[in-house]
């Protein structure tokens, strides 16, 4: 995650998932409060992996592996101010001023434990789920940018596909990324048209979008049809922001654009 | 009924109902119910419940529109709702607010609303609807006219509502509706809140609802009534808000 995607010079790739993973948050935090109370729809996890496995959530929630979105609401690491250039509904623009809170910081060193990561999300889950049996399935959105460094992770990912809650089976999507300019794969149905086998062992362990995802995929242009996997290969920038916003959006909600209209200055 | 626009022919025969969602309080209710008899207007909205202050937002559309003289036409109701707007938006100045509140504060308030003036010498009526909540004129037990949605598949979970911010109209004001209508002894008029209305038209729909029964049943069973349609799942559990409105010859 050190290095950049192709074609920005600039930005490396850990500090635009960053960035995206901070707007998810934001995002889920706005979906769940109503006027000045945040309602706890969601509990959120953010596992990191790298040099070591851990929650990537520090100061006041340092070491908690699942967060209620209230917490997360109230704990950021801080808000930063900036200004939002919006419609003024009479064919003009307005600068807003604007908070935005950060709840990760980016980081990109060591290997790629990806099976040791995923038992920790399994173990996670497994907590979760004898806490709340009936709740809405939780959902899995595993970014990574390489092939695995500790083993095969396709037992682990299909040991956490068979988990769920009386509401249906846990979803866990993959979304590559690559700096290389190879062509990206969106949410296929079928195998044969990936490129090797890494790109079929993600494939594997990566479950079927159901309807309420194709209905979000859909309404962000994003091509994806009955049947097809949560799975992105040689995903970019933009791949990774629909991924999030595909994979957050539960039951029929509409995705926040949040790509489409902020200016920041 | 004695109101600004009676009449020595024509009379009102008024019912209301407000409910909150299954389980919750009555506080907690986001639906209004607002009518001046001076007026004779009624209006029924529905604050978005995501919304910054959206019950607030709700009774100020619903409380202010029935008292006003004006505003049935698309212009003046504009007017109207960005004045209404901009005083709910000063109400929040100096409010010390989280991040994610002055965020949901900045985007404003949205709600559903329908509103209806009845005219007793004609008799007839003139409404202004934007979003889900409706306006159903009912004759002998079939179903006149419905507006803003006519059919019950046409509800859905994102509806354009009225905005408290003015910079939304330029795109959620050209969906509102202005209509009329002209009335008959024994006519019905129902302003309803979506998950009544769309309730209501599916019935009208199969041919099987009698507007009389909103007055054949006492305010307990009415309420006992709608909370096993909501529990068993043929009305969606959302907060209810019906008013109905029977137009009558006076006897002499």
């Amino acid at each position: 995650m050190g290095d950049s995607f192709s074609g920005d010079s600039v930005r490396k790739k850990a500090e635009f998932v960053a960035e995206v993973v901070n707007h998810t948050l934001h995002d889920l935090v706005i979906r769940c409060t109503k006027t000045e109370e945040v309602r706890n729809y969601y509990h959120v996890s953010v596992i990191g992996y790298g040099r070591n496995v851990s929650t990537c959530f520090s100061g006041p929630l340092a070491g908690r592996d699942m967060v209620p979105i209230s917490d997360v609401a109230d704990y950021p690491l801080q808000v930063k101010s900036s200004y939002k250039r919006v419609s003024d509904g009479a064919g003009s623009w307005v600068e807003i001023p604007v908070r935005y809170p950060v709840w990760i910081h980016p980081t990109a060193d060591g290997k790629t434990p990806m099976c040791e990561a995923l038992v920790r999300v399994k173990d996670i889950l497994q907590r979760w789920l004898s806490e709340h049996p009936r709740g809405f399935p939780p959902t899995i959105l595993h970014l990574t940018d390489g092939e695995s460094s500790d083993g095969d992770p396709d037992e682990v990912g299909r040991q956490i596909m068979t988990l769920g809650t009386d509401d249906g089976p846990v979803l866990l999507f993959n979304c590559h990324i690559s700096t290389r300019r190879s062509a990206k794969i969106e949410y296929p149905t079928e195998e044969t048209s990936l490129p090797d086998g890494f790109a079929r062992a993600l494939f594997a362990i990566s479950s079927t979008l159901p309807t309420n995802f194709l209905a979000a995929a859909a309404q962000l242009g994003v091509h994806a049809v009955e049947g097809s996997r949560g799975f992105v290969f040689n995903g970019d920038p933009s791949s990774i922001v629909q991924f999030y916003e595909i994979g957050t959006s539960l039951t029929g909600m509409t995705p926040y654009k949040w790509m489409d209209h902020t200016e920041t200055s | 009924m004695s109101t600004a626009k009676q009449s020595a022919t024509w009379d009102l025969q008024l019912r209301q109902l407000l409910l909150p969602k299954l389980d919750h309080d009555a506080s907690e209710c986001e639906d209004a119910i607002a009518f001046d008899l001076h007026t004779a207007r009624f209006a029924v909205t529905d604050g978005a419940t995501e919304a910054f202050h959206a019950q607030q937002w709700a009774r100020n559309l619903a409380e202010h529109w029935v008292r006003n003289e004006a505003t049935l036409t698309l212009e003046e109701f504009r007017n109207w709702v960005a004045s209404e707007g901009r005083e709910l938006h000063d109400s929040w100045k100096g409010l010390t607010l989280s991040w994610y509140s002055e965020e949901k504060a900045r985007a404003g308030s949205f709600a559903a609303f329908v509103g209806v003036e009845i005219d007793l010498k004609t008799p007839s009526w003139k409404a202004i609807a934007l979003g889900d909540a409706c306006l159903l004129h009912c004759r002998d037990g079939a179903l006149l006219k419905s507006l803003p949605l006519a059919r019950s598949e046409s509800f859905n979970s994102t509806p354009i509502l009225v905005a408290s911010n003015a910079a939304l109209h330029e795109s959620t004001m050209p969906s509102a509706m202005v209509d009329s209508g002209v009335c008959e002894d024994r006519d019905v008029l129902l302003l309803m809140s979506d998950a009544a209305a769309s309730w209501c038209l599916q019935r009208f729909e199969i041919g099987d609802f009698e507007p009389e029964f909103l007055t054949t049943k006492v305010d307990e069973e009415l309420r006992r009534f709608f909370d096993t349609e909501r529990q068993a799942g043929r009305i969606r559990n959302d907060d209810l808000a019906i008013v109905r409105i029977e137009i009558k010859r006076r006897s002499n």
